[in-house]
Parts: structure tokens; C-alpha cells; sequence
């Protein structure tokens, strides 16, 4: 009795020390993250005339508009998201397989080096390479391939979709080089001895042993590409608004908090839905990976 | 110039990591059907040399012959070769069935054949019903099951075994070791088994070969191996040696006469006479179980000397005793059987040692 009495004074006060370890971070995550989020939630269910209802997710979702920003948003960042999965793979896998093991920070440090400048400058970048009077532009009119300039490569939605991939990209590359660095050799080795070739060992062995790193990277692509706000502005000069510009425009040009908000809860349910769907298929893949 | 009786066969092989020799000029025969050991400290190249007949290891020079065809330029999924890594390699995310049917993708058999192949495999291995089970909940013993099932099943020419029991405790090792004899003898495979426990090479294998720093020092049948070690540094790898100085008096074709302190005079025959002594010169080499403590009333014995009993170490069935006989200054380490009624000594009594000139072997 007396021992089981310490016990749990002793498992009281760790917790009330871990409490307090966690304090500051509990705060700030109340205050700056769960609190806005419940404003956001009250204020997409207050009524014009007072009370609360779902009038305002009504008038938001049947406007034609919105349906077809958030459609956009979806096919940009799921375009965006593609594209980064895609490219990112083989280098993670080059950095984790071909790369010498001493050399390998070194190789993730230049990866991040992207991020040295700001995410703006690098946006602007792009313009100046794929815009009007950009250089691909003026370069491919100089050499007199072209008289004017191609309005092919720039306020397009494959414009948008590569300037993102390109900010993303080390993020993915990240995840996918982690889950390719825990995989045991000796599976692959496994996968040659019983008769693989080694393409056949990479897509039976390798690829479904590193899914949980590929999901994580779809997820960490995914989710900030569907609220982008500052990409469509810039590369899309305008024209090519997505869901987060319309949020914007309701909420601070119309100063209409409660549709704004309904549109902003009702992106994040989409989100969340897509976001869910990945995280099943990576439970799936997670099952076994011990 | 292929033997018909070789399913191994290694001719002068190198291998180079830089400059570090790992592997300099094994040549050595391994014959169908056997259970063959590569024995060794780790370091020695023996899992080298295992992964250059799976093909994982390019040799830098020489020959590597599996059933009379030369395997250079063999890639591992093409060799007729199938290996239990030591890590047992079960994929973490596939079921043990899926596992043991990996490599039958390409089988040309119909898809109820290959589940009965499997099922048959897994219960040749003792896991009958567990197919569906997730590899990540399986046991080390029974991940070792799997990955000998999922060998096994792709009927190889030889079966490459790199260090498989290590990972299991003195128990399950010692049940796995007579269920790999078992299963060698029923499907009658060659089975290559890499490992640094000599006890277990001695247990299971037909032959092996001992390895120190990329070289065979010696091949042999366990039995000659622990006899007749053709070196001080194989005797002392293998079981418990006592090793005492002697002196060489005289030679004759072959057989010697030596003196060893408190042994007396003693003819060595021939077939006793090893190389492979270190600097200290002639050395006489007999096994604990060759000296024997003599009561009253034993059976009489070749040679006897007067020793001190200095340590005891019981054991149960046996009694390890460290004595010194009189005249030397190492004590030598004698181990008895047991016998019901017969008295285990106590340090410092004294007693008659029993011995025969035909079970040392001289490294000279």
C-alpha cells in the first residue's frame, strides 16, 4: 500500500513537472493557434441578424466562385505536390544510396540552401525568369527563335505549379531521405538473393519500405500549397486567384468576417478530408514498418 | 577441368578493400550435399567469403565455381544461390506468406501451387499456420524459420547461412542447430555456414575451414580438426588446449623424441607432429579430456605423473580441475566426467595424472 501511494505521488508530481516543461508551448499553442481557430469557427457560424447557424457555409459553397477556387487550389497543390514527390525521390535516393556516408550532411546542407533567401525573392525569381519580358523570353527572341513573347509559360496555372515545386522541394526531399536511410541494406540485398532484379527489388523492397517518408512528404507538400496566397498573387499577377486570395478578399476588402470564415472552415475541411485519406494510406504502409 | 564432386569451388581468390587484403588466395572445394562451416574470429574474411559465391562481393582476382560454372560476372538474382542473412532480412512490410512466395513472382506454377508450395515450406520449417501472421510479431527464432522457409522454397543449389544463430539465446541455438542438421539431411542441399562459435561448427558441419586473416588455415573434418589441429593458433581456437614446452632430443623419418618438463621422455609419431608453433619453439598440445585423474582402481593408464591439484571448477556433470604437475610451472587444465560415487577432489590434494603419448600433438 505504502509503495503504491509513493508511486503515484511520485507519477503526480513527473507529470506536474512535465506540465510545467510543456507550460510555455501549451500557452503559446492556446493563444496563437487554438484560440484564432475558434473565433474563425464562431464567426462562420454567427447569423447576420444574431443567433448561430449554417447560413453562411450555405451562401459560401453554393457561390460558384468559391467552388471553382477551391477546385483550382486542390489541382495546384495536388499538381504542386505530384511534381515535388516526384522530383524529390530520386535525389533523396541518390543522397541516401550513391552518397558517401561522411559526405551526406554536407549534401542535405546544400539542399536547404534554397532556403537562405526568402521565400518572396525567390518568387520573384520565377517572374523574372518565366515573365513577358523575362529571360526565357527575351532570350529565346534574341536568339530569333520567337518574334513575340510565349504567354505559354507565364500567369498560368503550370507556371504557379513550378515555382511551388521549387520552394517545396527540399521538404519532401527531407522525409524520403530519412525513410530511405532506415531501411536495412540486407532487405535489399534479400531481394537480389531471391531472384530480383534490381529495378524489381526497388519497386517490390525499397519504394513500399519507404512509403512512410513519401507520405510525410506529400503531407508536408500538401497542406501549405492549398493555403498558398502569396504564389497565385505574384506568378499569377492577379489573374490566377486560389482559395486563400478569395479568404483575403471577403474577409479584409469586403470586411465579411462570417462568409470569410465559412470559406476558410470549409477549405479546411477539404484539406483535412485529402490530409486524412494520405494518413490511412500511410497507417497502412506504417503497419508493418517496425 | 571441373571436379565432378565440387558444388564450391574456390580458385586463388583475392580480394582487395584499397589496400586492405581481405581475402588472399582461398582455394578450397565444398562438395554437394555437405554441411560445410567457415570458421573464424571476426575479421577473418569467412562472411566475405560467403557473400562471394551469393555475389553481393566482387572478387579482385581468382575464381569463384558454383556446380562447375564460373560466377564472375553472375548477378546475385541470376546465381543458383540462396542465403539466411544474419539479420534474417524478413521484409517488415509483408506477412510471413508473402515473405516465404517472394522470390516466386516469376515462378511459372498457378497461384494455388505456389500457396501450396508455400504452406509446405513453412510447415518444413515447424510454422504451419502462420502465413497470415505479420512479419514485425514473429519471434527471432521463428524470423530465422521464415527466412529458411523462403529460401528453402526456391530449391538453390546452396543454401548460405551468415551466422544465423547468433542472434538467439544458448537455448533456442542449440534446438536451431539440430533442426538445420535435420533440415540439411531432408532436402539435401549444400548448406555453407558462416559463424565464430566453434562449438557450433563442430555440432553440425561435414567439413570445415578454419580462417585467420583472409587465409584457410585448416580444412578438415571436425573430428581431425580437434585432434589433429595442424597449428598452435587453430588448436587454440578450437575447445580448450593445454600447451606445455618441450624439447626436440632426436628425429627419425619423421617421428620425434622430445623431453617436456614433468612428462618425461616421449615418442612422438609422425602423424602427431604439426608446424605452426609460435615463437616460444616446440610446443606439446593435449586436450583437458586426454589427462585423467586416477583413483584407486582405475583402469591403468600408458603414462602417469604426480600432480597438485591448484583449481576446481564443478560443473555438474563434469569437473574442470587446474593442476600443476610436478616439475612444470603452468598449470594444465584436466576435465572429468562425473561419476556417481566417485569424489570430486579438493584444491590442493594431490594426485596421479594419467595420460598416453598417442593423444598430443607436437607444434614444432
Amino acid at each position: 500500500m505504502a509503495s503504491s501511494s509513493g508511486k503515484s505521488a511520485e507519477g503526480r508530481s513527473e507529470a506536474a513537472s512535465g506540465l510545467l516543461l510543456v507550460s510555455p508551448t501549451l500557452i503559446y499553442a492556446v493563444l496563437l493557434l487554438a484560440a484564432p481557430l475558434v473565433t474563425v469557427l464562431i464567426y462562420s457560424l454567427s447569423l447576420e441578424g444574431g443567433g448561430f447557424g449554417f447560413d453562411n457555409y450555405v451562401t459560401a459553397w453554393s457561390d460558384r466562385i468559391n467552388q471553382l477556387l477551391i477546385i483550382r487550389s486542390l489541382t495546384v497543390s495536388l499538381s504542386v505536390t505530384l511534381v515535388t514527390v516526384l522530383l524529390a525521390y530520386p535525389v533523396a535516393y541518390f543522397v541516401s544510396f550513391y552518397v558517401k556516408p561522411e559526405r551526406k550532411s554536407l549534401w542535405l546542407f546544400l539542399i536547404t540552401i534554397p532556403f537562405w533567401t526568402s521565400y518572396l525573392i525567390r518568387v520573384f525569381l520565377w517572374k523574372v525568369i518565366l515573365g513577358f519580358n523575362g529571360v526565357i523570353n527575351s532570350g529565346l527572341m534574341s536568339i530569333g527563335i520567337i518574334d513575340e513573347p510565349l504567354q505559354a509559360i507565364n500567369y498560368n496555372v503550370p507556371a504557379l505549379v513550378m515555382t511551388l515545386a521549387h520552394a517545396y522541394a527540399p521538404f519532401a526531399i527531407l522525409p524520403i531521405f530519412v525513410a530511405l536511410e532506415k531501411i536495412d541494406r540486407s532487405f535489399l540485398e534479400a531481394g537480389r538473393d531471391l531472384g530480383e532484379s534490381q529495378l524489381m527489388t526497388f519497386f517490390r523492397v525499397t519504394l513500399p519500405l519507404s512509403m512512410p517518408g513519401v507520405i510525410a512528404a506529400v503531407l508536408i507538400v500538401f497542406i501549405p500549397t492549398v493555403g498558398d496566397y502569396v504564389t497565385p498573387d505574384l506568378i499569377g499577377g492577379g489573374k490566377l486567384p486560389m482559395i486563400a486570395n478569395r479568404i483575403e478578399g471577403t474577409l479584409l476588402k469586403q470586411n465579411n468576417r462570417e462568409l470569410g470564415s465559412a470559406i476558410a472552415v470549409g477549405a479546411m475541411i477539404v484539406v483535412a478530408v485529402v490530409s486524412i485519406v494520405f494518413l490511412l494510406l500511410n497507417r497502412r504502409f506504417l503497419k508493418g514498418a517496425k | 577441368m571441373t571436379t565432378k564432386d565440387a558444388m564450391i569451388e574456390f580458385r586463388d581468390v583475392h580480394k582487395y578493400y584499397g589496400d586492405y587484403h581481405a581475402l588472399r588466395g582461398i582455394t578450397a572445394t565444398i562438395r554437394p550435399g555437405e554441411f560445410f562451416s567457415l570458421l573464424g574470429p571476426s575479421g577473418c574474411g569467412k562472411t566475405t567469403l560467403l557473400r562471394t559465391i551469393a555475389g553481393f562481393e566482387d572478387i579482385s582476382s581468382g575464381a569463384v565455381l558454383v556446380d562447375g560454372r564460373d560466377m564472375a560476372g553472375v548477378p546475385a538474382n541470376k546465381r543458383p544461390t540462396n542465403m539466411v542473412f544474419q539479420s534474417y532480412a524478413i521484409f517488415p512490410h509483408l506477412s510471413v506468406e508473402e515473405n516465404v512466395g517472394f522470390g516466386l513472382r516469376r515462378d511459372p506454377r498457378s497461384k494455388d501451387e505456389k500457396a501450396r508450395a508455400v504452406a509446405e515450406a513453412l510447415e518444413m520449417v515447424g510454422l504451419k499456420g502462420y502465413g497470415k501472421r505479420a512479419a514485425h510479431a514473429l519471434s527471432g527464432g521463428q524470423r530465422q524459420r521464415v527466412a529458411l522457409a523462403r529460401a528453402l522454397i526456391l530449391k538453390p543449389k546452396v543454401l548460405l547461412l551468415d551466422e544465423p544463430l547468433s542472434a538467439l539465446d544458448k537455448k533456442m541455438r542449440e534446438q536451431m542447430q539440430v533442426e538445420l542438421i535435420r533440415l540439411q539431411r531432408q532436402v539435401g542441399i549444400t548448406f555453407i555456414l558462416v559463424t565464430h562459435d566453434q562449438e557450433e561448427a563442430l555440432v553440425m558441419s561435414d567439413r570445415i575451414a578454419v580462417m585467420f586473416e583472409g587465409e584457410i588455415a585448416q580444412l578438415a573434418d571436425p573430428e581431425t580438426l580437434y585432434r589433429r589441429p595442424n597449428s598452435r593458433k587453430v588448436a587454440d581456437f578450437i575447445g580448450t588446449m593445454n600447451f606445455l614446452p618441450a624439447r626436440v632430443l632426436e628425429e627419425n623419418a619423421g617421428a620425434v623424441e622430445i623431453e617436456a618438463a614433468g612428462f618425461g621422455r616421449i615418442h612422438v609419431d609422425a602423424s602427431q607432429v604439426m608446424g605452426g608453433a609460435t615463437a616460444e619453439g616446440a610446443t606439446v598440445g593435449f586436450r583437458p579430456e586426454t589427462l585423467t585423474i586416477l583413483y584407486e582402481g582405475s583402469a591403468a593408464t600408458d603414462r602417469e605423473s604426480m600432480a597438485t591439484i591448484e583449481e576446481v571448477v564443478y560443473f555438474g556433470d563434469m569437473t574442470y580441475y587446474d593442476v600443476k604437475i610436478d616439475g612444470t610451472e603452468t598449470p594444465v587444465r584436466i576435465s572429468m566426467r562425473n561419476v556417481f560415487g566417485r569424489p570430486v577432489l579438493d584444491r590442493g590434494a594431490r594426485a596421479r595424472v594419467g595420460w598416453s603419448p598417442g593423444a598430443l600433438v607436437l607444434f614444432r
